[in-house]
């Protein structure tokens, strides 16, 4: 092979070129990221896409000088003639915040809680020239006023006293005070809901455009670089393994792992039979050294692969790929490609009579500190037997209030909820045996898999606990565990291990043994993949799909993603500010959305067209 | 990929075990074994019988027959010093094991609970910790007669309230945590909650606590006892020791320097181990 390694010209001359970028441990020497090229052209958009331990935050990290202590930069990242990662701390003081800006994915951490939210924008506007106190307030007023804050008052509330999007504008306003050339947004807007998200990049792009100011965003979200960024390199176990123009990318990956990502992100426009799954989970940049990162989890790969570092080699015009055997296997790629592009209709026919769940008129009033917030709101849903109902809305909306009602971590304020024919009103008032039968209907599924399980107690005596607690002179546990795992893809040798060893996705599966121990006949999933990464959140969506067609049972899945409700739910509520807006059968209920909030959500899913971003 | 994650936790249990505690934790750790071996074999080992008396060799300087001297009726200072090590030891350990238990339990079960008996029991604390508890172990223990069993039960009802408000905090801050609403919704026992999965999580601060409390109370016992309210007079004991030699600070200083010595030094050590200890397990578990 012939490594390939000139560089690709790109659109204009560069204002940040970053060549053969290392990031590693000072003191192990492991690598963090081994290789990363990036070139940046004044107005272009640039997306690095990876999942954790990618390395992505750390390039970030790099390029504005905050790495962490003991982690080192080797390489160039050339920025007005300068070398970025030779900079002294001194050095950095001028062209931090000034010429090249940051946006942080947590806007709750990186605004200052003691703080006026003016007061943190005239700190970043200081040193210009000297303004009088009604200056910096005007000026700041002004800035905010450009990144769409059109309240006053907002400078002179606390960042705490806003909602996430609100601080999110203000960390812009702040990053772009001093009129940066280039603008890093880790992240920005993956802590926030659908439709806020939409905005805080809508703002993004166009206060990038309106400036001319380059763009690298970082995001592990295929979706989101798509529709924002103009090229996208992606990042995988350190290394850079595909870069191209965002439309090449999406329509023909030329690298495994970014095919991979992209067929393991549910579509959001329809239902595919199965997601394809990438097995196995990310491995550290030190244990993929010497050879193909992403060859342990390539259906691909040869000895080929395992035969050192593939060099990142032009494969067209403008693109450029790690794999080696990528001429071998592009007919095989693109013949995945169209399969997955295939849709399947959703299952037609009409609900079963038989309720397990039926929640009639629910209502949960939180009172604090004088306040009464109303959660859920005169909500009624049922789950029928054997069936999949999915629960949609943005936080805030009652939908986890919900799930803790049905599972009696909270008691309903009013309403009624029968479960099984039990009527709950409050689960104090239950007897031992009712309360028993209860739990044996209805399991969960938590949303963090790293704190779900006990971290002291291994995997084997959390599902022993499990099928104990429902049937106590239960015989051949052992035995039952080993089943358990094997029907979540683990092998029983897991049962010795305790979460800490286990990656998201292995704990998540855990989980989700731990609730079946109890045979129960309603799964109630809390958004159980949004704490994964998304090449594991393909796994674990096929896995509940699998076990629902084994078992029969039914599912209350919960999110706020639309794409995923799709796949694995077939009637749908809508929820918003406590209340039920919309339900229906899933495939009606997203194709022809009849309430306005619905279609507002729906719109909101990043797309690639060029409108998303403008309507 | 498997096989990687199964070497990472013998990756860090080796880097554990390369990271040796430091020399002054060692020396800690050899001073209490000597207290250890001192009160379990002290009489044994004693060149003297502690309790001989001989009026005429009083108030002899440390030699070779008696290493640290003797006292005022004439007693071997070093052989009062092994034999008094057990009780310096025994009561602190008996009263760190009950609070433990006791303020564990209630901890608990306010911190889990909630609610009334949350109110119940902290209100309960709050009175207990706001009187002083030197004043009414004296009072007590005066009007009672004193006597070193007495003051252990004292001491153990006095440090009951620290412990369980110690350990109610640490649970408050376990208990919204997934994995106690995991076990709750699959329908364990709220005992079994507390004991088997929440009381694991908060076991670092637990031993901690209750190494501080043995510390202090070794320190208390002896106070009571050279106040006259611990040990019965005449019997070898450290604290008694300080009270019984204070006449002896310029004839023979040494029989009152040694138990105080001691009593410093156990103390210090215990704390210092217990501090130890609360890092190495609470780099572990739940407590991130």
């Amino acid at each position: 092979m012939s490594p390939h390694t000139e560089r690709v010209p790109a659109s204009g001359p560069p204002v940040l070129d970053i060549e053969d970028m290392r990031i590693e441990r000072a003191g192990t020497g492991d690598p963090i990221v081994t290789a990363l090229d990036l070139r940046l052209a004044a107005g272009e958009s640039v997306g690095i896409v990876g999942e954790s331990g990618s390395g992505k935050s750390m390039s970030a990290k790099a390029l504005i000088g905050l790495l962490p202590e003991g982690v080192v930069a080797k390489g160039s990242a050339r920025f007005d003639g300068e070398n970025l990662l030779d900079l002294s701390e001194r050095q950095w003081r001028t062209i931090r915040g000034r010429q090249i800006g940051m946006i942080m994915q947590d806007p709750f951490t990186m605004l200052n809680p003691v703080m006026r939210c003016g007061r943190i924008l005239e700190e970043s506007l200081l040193a210009q020239r000297r303004l009088s106190r009604a200056e910096r307030r005007a000026e700041a007023i002004r800035r905010l006023a450009e990144v769409g804050i059109t309240d006053e008052t907002v400078v002179d509330r606390y960042p705490f006293q806003l909602s996430g999007g609100m601080r999110q504008r203000v960390a812009i306003a702040a990053a772009l005070a001093r009129d940066p050339q280039v603008l890093i947004a880790d992240e920005p807007s993956t802590a926030l809901d659908v439709v806020t998200q939409r905005e805080v990049l809508a703002l993004i792009k166009r206060i990038q455009e309106a400036r001319g100011m380059a763009l690298i965003l970082i995001t592990h979200d295929l979706r989101v670089a798509f529709a924002t960024c103009d090229r996208i390199q992606v990042l995988y176990a350190g290394s850079l393994v595909e870069a191209g123009r965002a439309d090449d990318v999406r329509e023909r990956p030329l690298h495994p792992y970014s095919q991979g990502l992209l067929l393991s992100e549910p579509p959001a426009d329809r239902r595919v039979r199965q997601l394809v799954a990438i097995p196995g989970s990310v491995p550290s940049a030190a244990e993929v050294r010497d050879r193909c990162s992403f060859e342990s989890r390539c259906r691909w790969a040869r000895q080929v692969c395992r035969d050192g570092e593939p060099p990142l080699a032009v494969v067209g015009d403008d693109r450029r790929s790690r794999c080696v055997r990528l001429p071998e296997i592009e007919a095989e790629m693109a013949a995945l490609l169209s399969k997955a592009e295939e849709r399947e209709d959703g299952p037609a026919g009409s609900r079963s009579d038989d309720a397990l769940i039926d929640v009639v008129n629910i209502q949960k009033v939180f009172r604090s500190g004088g306040r009464t917030v109303r959660a859920v709101d005169d909500v009624s849903i049922s789950v029928r037997a054997g069936e999949s109902v999915g629960i949609v809305g943005e936080s805030g909306s009652g939908k986890t209030t919900l799930a803790r009602m049905l599972v009696g971590l909270e008691s309903p304020t009013g309403g009624e909820i029968v479960i099984d024919g039990i009527p709950v009103r409050r689960w104090r008032d239950l007897t031992t045996n009712e309360r028993r039968r209860l739990r044996r209907t209805v399991q969960t599924v938590f949303q963090d898999p790293y704190s779900s399980l006990n971290p002291m107690r291994s995997v084997g005596w959390a599902l022993k606990e499990a099928i104990v607690t429902h049937d106590r002179g239960a015989t051949g546990v052992e035995r039952r565990v080993g089943e358990l795992l094997e029907s979540v893809g683990l092998s029983p040798g897991y049962a010795r291990r305790r979460p800490a060893s286990l990656s998201g996705g292995e704990r998540q599966r855990v989980a989700i043994a731990r609730a079946l121990a109890v045979e129960p006949r309603v799964l109630i999933c809390d958004e159980p993949v949004s704490a994964l990464d998304m090449s594991v959140q393909a796994q674990i969506l096929n896995l509940l799909r699998q076990i629902r067609a084994e078992r029969g049972i039914s599912c209350l899945f919960i999110t706020h993603d639309l794409s995923i409700v799709r796949q694995a739910s077939e009637y749908l509520y809508v929820m918003h500010l406590g209340k039920v807006v919309e339900s229906g059968p899933t495939e009606s209920v997203l194709d022809h959305p009849r309430d306005d909030y619905t279609a507002q959500l729906l719109s909101s899913v990043p797309r690639p067209e060029e409108q998303w971003l403008t309507t | 990929m498997t096989e990687a994650a199964i070497t990472t936790p013998q990756r860090l249990t080796g880097r554990r075990v390369r990271r040796r505690p430091p020399v002054l934790i060692a020396l800690c750790f050899a001073f209490m074994a000597l207290v250890l071996l001192m009160a379990i074999a002290g009489p044994m080992l004693a060149p003297h019988d502690p309790a001989q008396q001989d009026v005429l060799g009083s108030l002899a300087p440390p030699g070779a027959e008696h290493w640290l001297g003797t006292d005022g009726l004439g007693r071997d200072v070093f052989s009062r010093m092994l034999a008094g090590a057990q009780s310096a030891i025994l009561g602190p350990l008996v009263i760190a094991l009950a609070s433990m238990v006791c303020g564990n339990l209630l901890g608990l079960l306010a911190g889990y609970r909630g609610g009334i008996i949350d109110s119940l029991v902290m209100r309960w604390v709050d009175l207990m910790v706001a009187i002083p508890s030197l004043l009414i172990i004296i009072v007590v223990a005066g009007a009672l007669g004193g006597g070193y069993w007495l003051a252990v039960g004292l001491l153990i009802v006095l440090t009951i309230p620290t412990d369980a408000r110690v350990m109610r905090a640490a649970t408050l801050e376990q208990t919204p945590r997934p994995y106690v609403e995991a076990a709750k919704t699959l329908g364990v026992t709220d005992g079994r909650i507390m004991v088997r999965h929440i009381w694991p999580n908060i076991a670092a601060a637990a031993v901690a606590n209750s190494v501080i409390i043995f510390a202090g109370s070794l320190v208390s016992l002896a106070g009571l006892s050279f106040l006259g309210l611990g040990a019965e007079p005449g019997t070898p004991d450290w604290g008694q020791m300080l009270s019984e030699n204070q006449p002896l600070l310029f004839t023979n200083p040494v029989a009152i320097i040694a138990p105080g010595i001691a009593i410093a030094l156990t103390a210090t050590s215990v704390n210092l181990v217990g501090d130890w200890i609360y890092e190495k397990m609470s780099s572990r578990g739940a407590g991130r």
